[in-house]
């Protein structure tokens, strides 16, 4: 391991990873998932596994061992690696897939977990004040890359209570200021309704 | 006046609001002009022309009169109908359009000047002088005749917007939306049922109509409770939708917090979008009047919102009313008000064959003709044939039959059409809205039995249409008595009939129109305002298009309607906005050295979404100039650092990354070797220049491509359009890593030294690493990194890359290892001057309308390749453009150059023939110490040293300039090769 | 509006940026005779029909693919969507034969 000496920065721009909770809903910033992208070459083999999963289709997503991949774009995908924000794991991804053209999106992007501690609805509730999408086509297993509030942003339905955005890191500030917000009127509801 | 028995009110609560500073009380479930009416208060608003005293006229949101202001202070909101604010306990309401008061309207005036205000009199009565219009005539106009008034401060509520998804819309509570919504609800359908009113039922809760031989009530209530256990149902109560939108997609606001005192931490209203698979409209129908002379006294309302008024909300307009109908359904209206002990003065029937059906006078084959009472009625004359005779009431309930409410089934410009049977246009079930099918009253299917049934019919059309089967459900028994009506349009007679009251448009109004041939309906509306406003003619309109239909003898089916456009009610600009203003009005990306930046005194700047350092302010700088001036100085001098993020990175992989890039650039790429990097410049597909930027080569198949800052997100469109369209057949991969790499320049002589210190035994120098090379290496102990031996100052110069999580401390590292060889950081400001002292083309020349040849750049257009642009490049009148890029030094060098300037010989004249070019980018120079500038001049390289005026007229200013070289700095680019 | 995507599903509008008649696929070659009239026709020439239009859509806030959409100018009616790539390829396709 490399003993590096600058200090990383959250994509919030600060030391540690910021988390806050409004109602039933947690939003939590993820700096050590690890992103790389993977386009597959012309004369690349079909199927193409990686980390011993099948990429998936569009509008899909698989995860297993810490690795979740999510369909990008035709031939291309995003891989997500838990707990290797710190680690170059675009050569990772490199070394497991030599016939593919691999892209490091490590701090491209911005990640941030949206989780329910009540079940699939509160979650529900949330998305539909961001994102456009017919919730049949965001259950658990889907993920896809839509507008919110403006931005291009990858959603990833691990399971009904767990869904994680990705954005761009430049972004990071407006997306946390759009789910903070929506998330505190959802909760709002939710407790006006009970 | 007390209240009558029965009712939807909460008679256990009380809630205190006040009207025009006048304290009252009311009821839960009392709207505004429920409760006012409670309190005797008939008199409610001021007409927008003629300031007459107006009274409430409908219970719904097709209120034409009772327009209020409501709530106080930055909250204040105009033209909200009384007849659907939901009152709450400390309601702050007023009247508006009056002055000084609203039983005083001096304004009133206006009434006396009646002639002066006719139809079509805005565009014959002020046409002379025309200067007046805008000075005179247009603040008289609008002082006059208005609507309420902005409180003209922002706005403090809350509000935020939401997309939904379902199966099924149903549009309308009344008796086929609930019929409808359960229908489709049992069939496991996702639903949507929306209803503008606070309480499901419709129109079922203004009737005494029994269901299966018990109160509606019953049926409505058991349905909420089935509602509320079927979790594919959305029940949304206060929600309005207004339009509906192509594809299946309805706009609607759901009045959240409107009903409440304060929306606490909520909102106070939520914009929807809607995308529904089928939509089932079943809006109901819209009562019409009949117009006769001065029918706006306050007091006369439609029958049906005086019936809603009694069943509903318990309440009379008065002790002593009257009924004036051509229909069945006027009768209810007396039937229901004596049942409550309302004395019923007189029912006047137009038709001479109808019969009583209670005990009150009646006058069969007979009209009103006239009212009484400025601000409240007093009586009314009825004529019949045997004479006149005048009738002392309180009140008058007017009823010409009802329309369907066809608004959203017409829109997409659907035309509804005239069914002469029932009188009332009807959706024509082709042009609107796709997936959307009318349901009940609102396809003139309108009694209790018809509406039920039609409603669940509808719904599983729909749902059958969607491979949903639906059992109809069992549907309570209901009342089917066909409504039979007489087509009578307004009373003939002296004195103005209303037709319009919003916009104060009379039978005679109609009439003038006619005679000035302003006869179809899209011309009527215009001449006469009809229809306009808030409440859009929901009263009036049917109405006015037959009286234009009698007068040129076409039937109504011929005349038509106006077009109906969304939104069906007024939606507020707030929601519309859906919440964010002020900086979060749009995504803000931020550098990943924006906290160092802002805590070492920088002043950002707004470079589209980015916010970028522009100058550091430094202890004791007052003018941004001084800091700009000492940044700049400091890169020629010793090594200054800049954050340059911002520029488009995009990954382009692949075997055949390099002849792609070929193809893109007008200049070669493929050729690039491994480890160097080329300036690129792309032209548009016409041949003018778009981009540019450059081009790194980190493996034989692996190229970094960067844009401008600007351009990032335009290039790889039409890269990706280009890969995708254009050449598919290529192995080529490409991806956006604009935020993954924080990238800082570092540029100034001593740039080699600094960066020494933090590269992990690379060895930098000329030899090893030359002008134009880049590798990836480690930085700061093992740290993976980028380095490009790039200049845009034309110094000695790198861009670093790292991971942008290190990108920060990056910059305070560089900081304080440089300590010693006085590392400064600059910003965008300063890039720019060092730019412009060396001559480099940016945004400004660049700008859609320059060529690479005028550019000083003709030679990069490679011949032996085609790229896009090339061919269009070479055409006749691009190559035979004579500007050029040069630079500007004043005569006078402390004289400023103002970017736009036009340029024109010595002693020329200032005109758009004698125009010889225009100045693009402008600074002062510290290296020059001079204000310098960049331009494009006609023949300009062959004119170095001529004397010229560079002029901004619209400043008034001209300043005499010299032509020179465009690379002020280092002419021969030996530094940045030091 | 909606755009059915024929990867996707149906997607917002607003997710796509629009480019006009779907024609520009076919970009003149720049060796033939004639290269620059044909590039002046590509360039500036357009049908912009009331009625039935090829046209192409961009994906650009979700999976970048170029889709050659046929939409009624008229009624807003899309007839058909198909990835601007296949539409390409086909037509490279045919030319080769």
């Amino acid at each position: 391991m490399p003993d590096i000496s600058l200090k990383s920065m959250t994509a919030l721009g600060s030391d540690d990873a910021l988390s806050e909770t409004f109602g039933a809903i947690t939003i939590s910033e993820r700096p050590e998932v690890a992103i790389a992208s993977l386009a597959a070459r012309s004369d690349a083999p079909d199927p193409i596994s990686v980390f011993g999963l099948s990429l998936p289709g569009p509008g899909e997503m698989v995860s297993g061992d810490g690795i979740t991949i999510v369909w990008s774009a035709p031939r291309q995908w995003m891989i997500l690696g838990e707990g290797r924000g710190e680690q170059d794991f675009a050569s990772d991804v490199k070394a497991a897939a030599q016939d593919c053209s691999i892209t490091e999106q490590t701090d491209g992007f911005v990640c941030i977990d949206l989780v329910s501690n009540s079940g699939a609805q509160p979650l529900q509730d949330l998305l539909m004040r961001l994102v456009n999408l017919d919730p049949a086509r965001l259950a658990p297993g889907c993920a896809t890359r839509t507008l919110l509030e403006h931005m291009s942003v990858f959603l990833i339905r691990y399971s009904e209570r767990r869904v994680a955005i990705l954005s761009m890191r430049s972004s990071a500030q407006s997306l946390w200021h759009a789910l903070s917000t929506a998330a505190g009127f959802a909760a709002h509801r939710a407790e006006v309704r009970a | 006046m007390s209240r009558l028995p029965g009712g939807l009110i909460d008679r256990g609560r009380t809630h205190s609001f006040t009207f025009d500073g006048k304290a009252y009380h009311g009821h839960p479930g009392d709207t505004l002009a429920s409760a006012l009416l409670a309190n005797d208060v008939r008199l409610m608003g001021r007409s927008f022309k003629y300031h007459r005293p107006r009274g409430v006229f409908t219970s719904g949101s097709e209120e034409p009169n009772a327009l209020v202001e409501l709530g106080t202070g930055a909250r204040r909101e105009p033209n909200t109908r009384a007849t659907v604010a939901e009152i709450y306990d400390g309601l702050v309401a007023n009247s508006q359009n009056r002055f000084p008061s609203l039983s005083f309207d001096l304004m009133g005036v206006n009434d006396l000047f009646a002639p002066f205000f006719a139809a079509g009199f805005y565009y014959k009565t002020f046409m002379w002088p025309a200067s007046f219009w805008e000075k005179v005539y247009e603040p008289i106009i609008r002082r006059a005749a208005g609507l309420g008034s902005l409180s003209m401060d922002a706005d403090p509520d809350a509000y935020d917007k939401g997309f939904l998804h379902c199966d099924i819309l149903v549009i309308g509570a009344g008796p086929a939306g609930l019929a409808a919504a359960l229908t489709a609800a049992r069939a496991g359908a996702q639903v949507i049922l929306a209803d503008e009113d606070f309480r499901l039922g419709g129109r079922l809760l203004s009737e005494t109509h029994r269901l299966d031989d018990a109160p509606a009530q019953n049926w409505i209530e058991s349905l909420e409770a089935e509602f509320d256990g079927l979790p594919k149902l959305r029940v949304m109560r206060r929600t309005t939708v207004f339009g509906a939108y192509d594809h299946g997609v309805y706009g609607a606001v759901e009045r959240v917090a409107d009903h409440l005192p304060d929306a606490g931490t909520g909102v106070r209203q939520t914009l929807w979008r809607i995308t529904a698979k089928r939509t089932v409209l079943a809006a109901g129908a819209h009562e019409r009047h009949i117009p006769f002379a001065n029918n706006d006294r306050p007091g006369i309302m439609l029958a049906g919102a005086m019936r809603a008024y009694a069943n509903r909300w318990a309440v009379s307009a008065a002790d002593k009313i009257a009924v004036f109908t051509n229909n069945d359904d006027g009768h209810r209206t007396a039937i229901d008000l004596a049942a409550k002990g309302v004395e019923v003065a007189a029912v006047v029937d137009t038709r001479s064959w109808a019969k009583s059906r209670g005990d009150y006078p009646f006058y069969p084959g007979a009209t009103v003709s006239n009212a009484r009472g400025r601000t409240g009625l007093v009586s009314i004359d009825i004529n019949y044939a045997g004479g006149t005779e005048r009738l002392e009431c309180g009140a008058l309930g007017v009823s010409g039959g009802w329309n369907a409410n066809v608004h959203l089934a017409s829109h997409h410009r659907a035309r509804p059409v005239w069914r002469e049977d029932i009188l009332s246009f009807v959706p024509s079930g082709h042009g609107g809205p796709p997936g959307l099918s009318a349901a009940g009253a609102a396809t003139g299917r309108a009694t209790t039995h018809a509406a039920l049934n039609d409603g669940a019919r509808v719904a599983a059309v729909a749902l059958s249409d969607l491979g949903i089967d639906a059992l109809l459900p069992d549907l309570p028994k209901a009342e089917d008595e066909p409504a039979t009506s007489q087509p009578y349009w307004h009373v003939p007679g002296k004195g103005r009939a209303w037709v319009d009251f919003q916009n104060d448009v009379t039978v005679k109004d109609i009439e003038l129109a006619h005679k000035e041939n302003m006869r179809p309906v899209e011309h009527l509306k215009r001449w006469t305002t009809l229809g306009m406003a808030t409440d859009q003619g929901k009263t009036a309109n049917v109405t006015a298009l037959a009286i234009m239909a009698s007068l040129t003898g076409k039937p109504i089916a011929k005349t038509g309607t106006t077009i109906f456009r969304p939104p069906y009610t007024g939606v507020s600009i707030s929601v519309l906005g859906g919440g964010d203003s002020g900086q979060n009005f749009r995504p803000r990306r931020l550098t990943p050295t924006h906290v160092w930046a802002a805590e070492n005194g920088a002043e950002f700047v707004e470079a589209g979404q980015w916010l970028r350092a522009q100058y550091y302010r430094q202890p004791g700088e007052t003018d941004a100039r001084t800091s700009v001036d000492r940044e700049a100085a400091a890169v020629r001098s010793g090594v200054g650092i800049c954050d340059v993020t911002t520029l488009g990175k995009i990954d382009v992989q692949g075997a055949d990354a390099g002849a792609f890039l070929d193809r893109l650039y007008c200049n070669a790429m493929a050729s690039l070797p491994v480890g160097k990097v080329r300036y690129g410049l792309m032209l548009r597909e016409d041949g003018f220049a778009y981009d540019d930027g450059t081009c790194a080569r980190l493996g034989e198949d692996h190229y970094v491509v960067t844009t401008t800052t600007a351009n990032a997100g335009l290039v790889y469109r039409n890269m990706e359009f280009s890969r995708q369209c254009l050449w598919p057949n290529l192995d080529l991969q490409l991806i956006s890593t604009t935020d993954a790499w924080a990238q800082i320049a570092v540029a100034g002589p001593e740039s080699r030294t600094l960066l020494s210190r933090v590269v992990d035994g690379v060895d930098l120098s000329n030899q090893a690493f030359g002008f134009m090379a880049c590798r990836e290496l480690t930085v700061c102990g093992g740290l993976r990194a980028r380095l490009f031996r790039v200049s845009f100052s034309g110094e000695l110069a790198y861009e670093i890359a790292v991971p942008s999580r290190y990108g920060n401390a990056l910059m305070t590292q560089l900081m304080e290892v440089g300590a010693d060889l006085g590392v400064t950081p600059y910003g965008t400001e300063a890039l720019g001057v060092l730019r412009i002292e060396k001559g480099h083309a940016a945004g400004p020349e660049i700008n859609g309308q320059t060529t690479a040849q005028m550019l000083g750049l003709g030679g990069m257009v490679s011949r032996k390749k085609d790229a896009i642009g090339s061919v269009m490049s070479r055409r006749e009148g691009l190559v035979g453009d004579k500007r050029k890029l040069v630079g500007f030094v004043p005569v006078d060098r402390q004289k400023r150059i103002v970017a736009g300037s036009h340029l024109f010989s010595l002693g020329a004249r200032h005109a758009t023939e004698t125009d010889e070019g225009w100045i693009t980018s402008a600074c002062h120079s510290p290296a020059l110490d001079s204000f310098i500038a960049l331009g494009f001049l006609e023949n300009g390289s062959q004119r170095l040293g001529e004397v010229i005026v560079a002029a901004n007229p619209l400043e008034g200013s001209q300043v005499s300039v010299r032509v020179a070289s465009p690379h002020f700095v280092d002419p021969e680019g030996a530094r940045q090769r030091a | 509006m909606l755009i059915p995507h024929p990867l996707l599903g149906p997607r917002d509008a607003e997710e796509f940026t629009y480019m006009g008649d779907a024609s520009l696929i076919a970009r003149p070659s720049a060796s033939d005779p004639g290269a620059e009239q044909a590039f002046s026709d590509y360039v500036y020439l357009r049908d912009n029909p009331a009625g039935v239009h090829r046209e192409l859509w961009f994906h650009e806030a979700g999976d970048r693919s170029w889709i050659v959409v046929t939409r009624n100018t008229l009624t807003h009616e899309i007839l058909d969507a198909q990835l601007a790539r296949d539409v390409a390829l086909a037509s490279a396709a045919e030319a080769g034969e």
